[in-house]
């Protein structure tokens, strides 16, 4: 696979970190750079979360139990079939197959959209049953938790329309997809981040 | 170039996990063994989502080790989380 240049000359990682020594950097740096911050970022939420699990075992107990876990199960589900959808665009493209990419995207980017529509639902059917950030230290945790994960895939989707103007431009080929392989491994960071978050709001009790 | 039967089957087995996952949460009560179960297949999606929809297996050797690493270290937590 061919090297793109960015990833040999921007020096923020140690040399060992370069293509030529330890692998291709699918994407580019600046994205990888972009997802170690945000993977800080949850980690801290994850890390508040157990703190907050280990003074209030209580709340943590009860609080999956008032969710409305069909609809954490759903955004689960939708998550994943981007993340589909996302590699799906990246095979096509690799084919030069730019219909069928720009198809996959629309698909992926559908799938951020009815996520969004999801859990817009869910904190309001929250809000119809009594619950909000301050119902208790569970309660903070989740929207914490989900709001910024919101956000996420808000612009994560805003980033797919980007995209998908570039591909129509013709900056995305078989041989120049980094751009395009960029997005792609955020979406799927975002995807892994929920992959975590569902088992601990949802399931866990 | 991934097969188009492969993807697939990931998309099938990641969404059969999770399926199972909840049915474990909701009819059984949230013993040790539970708890580490539901870990273990978080472990295992984390991993299948790394290596094959982020395609880092064979990819950046350091990177696919830090993200891998997130998906033992948390998922170790939720069973620490088991013995509060």
């Amino acid at each position: 696979m061919k090297t793109n240049p960015i990833n040999d000359s921007l020096g923020i990682f140690p040399k060992s970190w370069t293509e030529k020594h330890a692998g291709r950097i699918p994407g580019n740096i600046p994205i990888w750079v972009g997802i170690l911050s945000e993977l800080t970022e949850f980690g801290i939420f994850f890390v508040a979360y157990f703190i907050a699990k280990f003074y209030y075992p209580e709340e943590f107990t009860q609080g999956p139990q008032s969710l409305h876990t069909s609809l954490g199960v759903t955004n689960t589900i939708v998550l994943l079939t981007s993340s589909y959808f996302m590699a799906k665009a990246m095979a096509n493209i690799r084919l030069d197959n730019k219909p069928k990419c720009e198809r996959y995207l629309w698909l992926a980017f559908l799938c951020g959209c009815l996520y969004l529509m999801i859990k817009t639902w869910e904190f309001y059917w929250n809000d119809l049953q009594g619950f909000g950030p301050s119902t208790s230290e569970f309660f903070t945790v989740y929207y914490y938790m989900t709001f910024n994960h919101f956000l996420h895939v808000g612009w994560a989707s805003c980033a797919i329309l980007w995209v998908i103007y570039r591909l129509r431009c013709g900056a995305y080929s078989s041989k120049e997809n980094s751009g395009l392989e960029a997005l792609a491994v955020y979406w799927h960071m975002i995807d892994l981040m929920w992959i975590l978050i569902f088992p601990l709001l949802y399931v866990l009790r | 170039m991934k097969t188009i039967g492969k993807l697939e089957y990931y998309l099938f087995a990641l969404i059969a996990i999770t399926l199972f996952n909840t049915f474990l949460g909701e009819k059984f009560a949230s013993t040790t063994l539970v708890t580490i179960l539901i870990a273990l297949t978080v472990t295992y999606k984390g991993f299948m989502v790394i290596d094959h929809l982020m395609e880092l297996k064979g990819a950046n050797k350091n990177l696919r080790f830090l993200m891998r690493l997130y998906f033992v270290i948390f998922p170790s937590l939720i069973i620490v989380s088991a013995f509060y």
